[in-house]
């Protein structure tokens, strides 16, 4: 049985007041006092400990077990020392206080009383969405996806003269600049380099096993051989464990010079082959013809870093 | 033991003449409206349709349990970060031109020639740096306190969502300047997300916009650095902070409920004052550092670094060094230390409040919780210095 919030408050069988108030724990969620307005005098409001109720009676009447002296002296609710639950969010009050029959109702308007067709609406407005969506989807995606795939570029640039490659077996950097021609953008001028190494027959073998390397474009046909027993071998600028750039340096542990990565700190040997670190495949060789004046020509390719096998990207 | 539905209270009548609400209309009827000046009355008259009054006292009026807490100042310190963020990062696209021939020239200009675009530029890069910070140390305090157990799980898991687009911020924002620095933390950012399983190639090409890094990569990073993740964070920081709101504070991880009940306070005044004085000193840091350290470019990005060591922003430093590990290496080991290992803590992370189920919050009595917090910081710690020594050593 619930008291109504006008119910009378009982001491003794004698009417003490009317419950005027409740006041809620924020963390329990549990009613912690009723205020009831005195009957007789000014008609203060006595705060009194949930524990003294008694009995609920009825809607109209609760019991407090207290004498009537006694209940003259609960304290005089201080108004100011409490908020309303309107002025303040705590959470889940609302699931957790409830009075028997506790819901407001008020009545759904007689067109909104057929269920199916609600169901119909909720259906086709879901459809329409959809409708509206699919037809867009294949579009935005190929617009995002224009510029992702490139055929390959297979031009040779001229990158300098072997003159410059003094020493056998050690890495010499050249230097080239090359165009770039990018959707709508202006042909851009960006610098690049690669790595020759003039190497003996033992490091040739390294690297070519013996066999000649052949190189492909995009359609898996041959455009251009490395033969196996060519001197000077060209190595792409781009480190293949994640794409930094190299260098030739000579270390403590490798005082006749390595090919290092400051990124992660790969080092390979002349043939290109990993000694340390976490590359997971030696640099990668590209194609490249010395002219008879000595005139570097390659092919600008670039390999996808940080797999096991050579997969073109460029 | 009876209870009340508050929305009764109002049907049995007597809270309207009580509540704040009602107390202020009496105060009206009882005052003659002429006597209000003209801003109360534009303010009367807003309040009556949109219930602002109403909406400051329930934002302001939250309590607290056990009391507000310096500790609990990381989340309101975050939001006003990202807020200069968003405020500077405009300002710098006043002059910023995000394209390949002119992403450097104008982000020097800034630096430069404009008034005061040398602060700009490096508070907001200060900025960026003091946001990855805080959003360790709220982590690390949510984490401690045992705040993402029930029922906060969806607070932690989009407050999960929202670090990752933290880093998103980061690693989209220092292409732009188009220096070499730039240019190589990109490289190797993206090869490193080519490693992905899958939609790894896709995902790098979408990114790059191509098969090598150029304008379009420098276009994409623009649009998701200023639109997309600025949408993203605005609109998962709210979900955070409603679902946070939703849940309610979890306060202290000891205390008896009276303790607790004895020392709550509502968020205003005492925790926003707590947060303000937070966000001041954080600001005066961004400030301080900005002068003493203002950003400085490198050369224009270019394929060929030079002489430059390409090293990631000092917060990817740990991921950068782990990667120099010979057990991460070849293309398995990389797969283990790029994707699998730092896709397998996020995961375990998110399943974190649906695996440890125990309420108890209390860091000294969950030993392994506070030996696992201990143990990554440690990591980073470790790896970070020792990715520091290494620069030495390679100059």
């Amino acid at each position: 049985m619930q008291p109504k919030l006008t119910a009378k408050a009982l001491c003794a069988d004698k009417e003490v007041g009317k419950i005027s108030k409740v006041i809620v724990d924020p963390l329990s969620h549990e009613i912690s006092h009723v205020i009831v307005r005195e009957m007789n005098g000014q008609g203060v409001e006595r705060q009194v400990p949930i524990g003294q109720v008694q009995e609920v009676v009825s809607e109209e009447e609760i019991v407090l077990r207290c004498s009537r002296e006694e209940f003259g002296r609960f304290p005089v609710l201080e108004r100011d020392q409490y908020v309303t639950v309107k002025e303040v969010e705590i959470a889940h009050l609302e699931d957790h206080l409830h009075v028997e029959p506790g819901e407001i109702l008020v009545p759904l308007p007689r067109l909104e009383q057929g269920v199916p067709r609600r169901t119909f609406f909720t259906n086709m407005t879901h459809a329409i969405g959809t409708l509206i969506a699919l037809p867009l989807a294949f579009p935005v995606l190929k617009y995002l996806m224009k510029p992702m795939f490139k055929p390959y570029d297979n031009a040779w640039f001229s990158v300098g003269n072997v003159k410059k490659v003094s020493k056998e077996n050690i890495g010499f950097q050249f230097k080239f600049t090359r165009g770039f021609k990018e959707a709508f953008m202006p042909e851009q001028q960006i610098e690049k380099n690669i790595w020759v190494v003039k190497a003996t027959p033992a490091v040739q073998k390294a690297v070519y096993e013996g066999n000649d390397r052949k190189f492909f474009d995009d359609k898996g046909e041959v455009i251009w051989v490395n033969k196996a027993n060519s001197p000077y071998i060209g190595y792409s600028g781009k480190c293949p464990h994640l794409g930094c750039g190299y260098k030739w340096r000579k270390t403590k542990n490798f005082p006749e010079g390595v090919f290092l990565c400051p990124c992660h700190l790969s080092i390979y040997d002349e043939a290109g082959k990993v000694i340390d670190g976490p590359a997971p495949r030696p640099l990668d060789v590209l194609p490249m013809q010395v002219d008879a004046g000595g005139e570097v020509k390659i092919i600008d390719v670039e390999y996808k870093a940080g797999v096991n096998k050579q997969i073109r990207l460029l | 033991m009876w209870s009340i539905k508050p929305g009764l209270i109002n049907k049995f009548g007597f809270c309207k003449s009580l509540g704040w609400n009602g107390e202020r209309r009496m105060k009206e009827d009882s005052q003659s409206v002429n006597q209000q000046n003209a801003f109360e009355k534009v303010v009367e008259f807003v309040d009556e349709r949109v219930g602002l009054k109403t909406i400051q006292a329930k934002m302001l009026n939250e309590p607290i349990p056990g009391g507000s807490r310096w500790a609990y100042a990381f989340g309101s310190v975050l939001l006003f970060i990202f807020i200069v963020q968003v405020v500077t990062g405009i300002l710098l696209m006043f002059y910023y031109v995000p394209s390949t021939d002119h992403a450097y020239a104008s982000t020097q200009y800034i630096i430069h020639e404009v008034d005061y675009g040398w602060f700009l530029l490096s508070y907001h890069f200060w900025g960026s740096s003091a946001m990855v910070v805080m959003v360790f140390a709220h982590m690390s305090q949510v984490f401690l306190w045992g705040a993402y157990k029930k029922p906060r799980e969806l607070v932690w898991l989009v407050g999960l969502a929202l670090f990752g687009i933290v880093m998103g911020f980061g690693f989209t924002g220092y292409l732009l300047p188009w220096d070499q620095r730039a240019y190589w933390a990109t490289v190797v950012g993206v090869e490193i997300m080519d490693k992905t399983p899958l939609i790894g190639d896709f995902l790098a090409r979408f990114l790059k916009g191509g098969p090598t890094p150029g304008q379009m990569t420098l276009s994409r990073f623009f649009v998701i650095h200023v639109m997309v993740l600025p949408a993203a964070l605005a609109g998962l920081a709210g979900l955070h902070i409603f679902l946070f709101r939703k849940a309610g504070p979890a306060g202290p991880f000891r205390g008896t409920p009276e303790e607790i009940k004895a020392k709550t306070d509502y968020f205003f005044p005492r925790q926003i004052w707590k947060d303000i004085v937070a966000m001041a000193t954080v600001f005066l840091i961004i400030c301080s550092l900005a002068f003493i350290e203002p950003v400085v470019l490198l050369e224009q990005a270019t394929p060929d670094p030079g002489d430059y060591h390409p090293e990631p922003e000092w917060y990817f430093l740990f991921l950068f060094q782990l990667l120099r590990l010979k057990i991460f290496g070849g293309e398995f080991g990389q797969f283990l230390g790029a994707m699998a290992i730092p896709g397998a803590f996020m995961a375990f992370l998110a399943a974190l409040p649906f695996l440890d189920t125990n309420s108890e919050r209390n860091i000294f009595k969950r030993p392994l919780a506070l030996i696992g917090w201990t143990v990554v910081m440690v990591f980073i710690l470790v790896f970070t210095v020792s990715a520091i020594i290494n620069r030495e050593f390679l100059d």
